[in-house]
């Protein structure tokens, strides 16, 4: 019926646009309501969740019980539910929309489901109402024809919606969240709000869950905690660990942590009736013999890495991991320490110089790109002094041959985007005499360089990325920066631009 | 503090057993890092206390680099070839004056793999976060680095007291030096120092200027230094036209293959 009509026949009706978004968002908040029930829970959008209660129903007294449990506590946060409880999804589905039994006994959907109309079977209204035409008006009228015209003339769905209402057809449910390995939950008749008593209860949870995951012989990597407030809303947390985790008190500890950082965020309102934990991921973790007199640092470490996690988030904690390109701001990848922590080592206990020397992708020199550079000693740059040691500095003495192929090549701190500053040099090429960088002037004494680095073809997509001309530059007061040049002079109608990239020790 | 009596450190030792808060100032065998300097190591009693927190903070902000090369070269020195490091920087810190560099932290001795680094929100996280981690015994050194002034007198008094639990030491790194008093058992002022140049003029070995401006062990004072990477320590500079490097040591750097 067209919105004009409606409104010439009740006038002062409210009309509101529909907001698909918005419902969808409300049926996935109920389903994680309807967690508390089970963990397997299905959407079915617009308008239907499927709960799989088997092996659940006895725990809340019984299918019966669980129907009145679940219709009341949505009745009281405002919503008029329909349920039904059937041997499969399209049996339950169909009753509970078209039927007027709330549970149909074990092996009796056949009988259930026959008398109800077409529609009940989940498909397109325009088949139900071609079919309707035809005379077939009840999923019985169906089920008494022959298949395969009815699949020619109408697609192969309708032949599968009526098996799977009839459970001829398996009809797996999709879970909405993924399902926990092992989980322990607390129901409490008075909601407790006190952070103190919401601990204490994971505690007791993380024991439970603890004994679960030993007979298992596994620990938990990913631990979450479900708060079910008793209005309806449902908070989540999740903690990461670096190691299999059984501990109750470390388990406590990090979600201490985790409710500290998140402080408000996670407001108890009137109080949580349930509390959850569940392992959603485990990994083999075998009882270590701890030794009595060193203590195990590594496992200390992995705490003290899971604990600032759970604070500050897992992504905080990082690792410096070497990546194989030369371009010096790809050239470190920071990766999550506690997914590092699982890596094997990546040198054996070696000392620096052996790592160098082996020119495998790690850290180093500029050119530690094993294709390119086989040399262990770098070709010797060029350099330049300003000053009085200049001259005298390039006296060749054979002794001064051991070129230092160690120096400090690299800043100690890097920039995380290159600052423009203004700089004068004696000649275009040449290097910097003078640079000014955050208001400040400084006079350069001795500069080495140029280094030239220039982008990787492969990741030059565009094909217009700089040449950038290193130098290693030692201001009159000894600060050490790291400057470089983009451009080169006569490539570009601009003239190349100066910047500051880092700083040496 | 050889000097004293036996009779004296015998009673030391019995109030470090009665109080253990007292522990580092009266126990003779308290855990130092040397660097290597010999002035710097007798001022200090022997090396840079373990168990303590020390606060380094660069003369201008172009020294920031400076400071942090030797807080590395201290950590480095700690952790041995093994121990863990961890790096405490606030965002605003990281952007302000950059990240450490790992190709960097190597060349100063500390690799990176013995590196953990944490990324804080607020200047405060970096207290509780440095407070947590000083008393981990895993750990072999804990660096912070604030640009804020936050760290006041009960801040570092907590950390002092969190750090005589754990095993490595607390350098606190501040991006600007602060008048106000503080609880650390050293306080430092670094800047760069024109470096001699190298055999072929070019950058010489990295030169420190400290000012040692707190001691609670002994006497103030001022040193240049420099970073001999090759070794991994401190030494006291020597003129290159003056004296040449030894090359008869036993214990010198392999020389470097050529080819």
């Amino acid at each position: 019926m067209p919105l004009a009509d409606v409104q010439a026949m009740h006038p002062g009706i409210d009309v509101a646009q529909a907001d698909f978004e918005a419902d969808r968002r409300l049926l996935e908040a109920i389903a994680d309501w309807c967690d508390r029930y089970t963990p397997l829970v299905g959407l079915h959008p617009p308008d239907g969740l499927t709960l799989d209660v088997t092996g659940c129903a006895h725990l809340f007294g019984g299918e019966a019980a669980l129907c009145r449990d679940l219709v009341t506590r949505l009745a009281r946060q405002g919503f008029c539910a329909r349920l039904a409880i059937a041997d499969t999804v399209g049996g339950a589905w169909a009753v509970a929309r078209y039927g007027e039994r709330a549970i149909v006994p074990r092996g009796e959907v056949d009988a259930a489901v026959q008398p109800l109309p077409i529609a009940a079977l989940r498909i397109d209204l325009e088949i139900a109402a071609e079919l309707a035409s035809l005379g077939l008006k009840r999923i019985a009228d169906l089920a008494a024809r022959p298949r395969a015209p009815l699949a020619a003339r109408f697609g192969e769905t309708l032949v599968q919606r009526l098996d799977q209402a009839l459970g001829r057809e398996d009809e797996p449910i999709t879970p909405r969240l993924p399902l926990p390995v092992a989980l322990a939950e607390r129901r409490f008749a008075e909601p407790i709000a006190r952070e103190a008593d919401v601990l204490g209860t994971i505690e007791h949870l993380a024991h439970e869950l603890g004994r679960v995951l030993e007979r298992r012989g596994e620990g938990a990597r990913l631990i979450q905690l479900a708060l079910f407030r008793t209005d309806g809303k449902v908070h989540r947390l999740e903690i990461g660990t670096g190691a299999p985790l059984r501990d109750p008190p470390r388990v406590r500890k990090l979600f201490e942590d985790r409710l500290a950082a998140l402080g408000d965020a996670c407001d108890p309102g009137f109080g949580y009736d349930v509390v959850r934990l569940a392992a959603l991921v485990t990994e083999r973790g075998d009882p270590v013999q701890t030794g009595l007199a060193a203590p195990d640092h590594e496992a200390e470490l992995a705490y003290l890495i899971d604990r600032l996690g759970a604070r500050f988030g897992l992504r905080r904690v990082t690792r410096l991991v070497p990546q194989n390109t030369h371009i010096p701001e790809y050239a470190v990848a920071a990766m999550p320490a506690h997914a590092a922590l699982t890596l094997p080592p990546r040198s054996g206990g070696e000392g620096r110089l052996a790592l160098r020397e082996r020119c495998e992708p790690g850290w180093g020199r500029a050119s530690t790109n094993p294709v390119t550079a086989p040399h262990p000693r770098p070709l010797p740059t060029t350099r330049f002094a300003r000053g009085r040691r200049g001259a005298q500095a390039l006296e060749w003495n054979e002794d001064n041959l051991h070129q230092d192929s160690l120096g400090v090549t690299r800043p100690i701190r890097l920039l995380q985007r290159p600052e423009p500053i203004e700089v004068t040099a004696e000649v275009p090429d040449g290097p910097p005499v003078r640079f000014d960088w955050r208001r400040v002037k400084h006079h350069v004494a001795h500069a080495e360089g140029p280094e030239r680095i220039a982008m990787e073809w492969w990741r030059d997509r565009k094909g217009n990325t700089l040449t950038r001309d290193y130098f290693r530059v030692e201001s009159h007061a000894g600060a050490r920066v790291w400057l470089y040049r983009e451009g080169l002079y006569g490539e570009t109608e601009k003239p190349p631009r100066w910047y500051l990239h880092g700083l040496f020790a | 503090m050889g000097s004293l009596s036996p009779r004296l450190q015998h009673l030391r030792r019995t109030l470090a057993e009665i109080d253990p808060n007292l522990g580092p100032q009266f126990c003779e065998q308290a855990r130092g890092v040397r660097l290597g300097v010999g002035a710097i190591d007798a001022a200090l009693g022997g090396g840079l206390a373990c168990g303590a927190l020390h606060e380094l903070a660069p003369v201008a902000p172009i020294h920031l680099a400076a400071m942090t090369g030797f807080a590395v070269g201290l950590a480095a020195r700690s952790s041995g070839t093994s121990g863990t490091v961890l790096w405490i920087v606030t965002d605003f810190a990281a952007g302000e004056g950059g990240g450490p560099y790992g190709p960097g932290l190597d060349l100063f001795g500390l690799a990176a793999e013995r590196l953990v680094m944490l990324r804080v929100p607020r200047a405060v996280d970096v207290l509780w976060a440095m407070e947590e981690a000083l008393r981990c015994r895993a750990l072999t050194g804990v660096i912070a680095e604030l640009a804020e002034d936050v760290a006041d007198l009960t801040a570092a008094r907590r950390l002092t007291l969190a750090a005589r639990e754990g095993a490595g030491f607390g350098l606190l790194l501040r991006h600007r030096a602060s008048a106000a008093p503080s609880a650390a058992a050293t306080r430092w002022r670094v800047s760069a120092s024109l470096s001699e140049p190298d055999g072929f003029g070019g950058l010489g070995r990295t030169r420190f200027e400290l000012a040692l401006v707190k001691n609670r062990r002994g006497p103030c004072g001022r040193w240049i230094i420099e970073w001999d990477h090759h070794e991994c320590i401190f030494r006291a500079p020597l003129s290159v036209a003056v004296a040449q490097t030894a090359f008869d040591r036993p214990d010198r750097a392999p020389a470097v293959r050529t080819g």
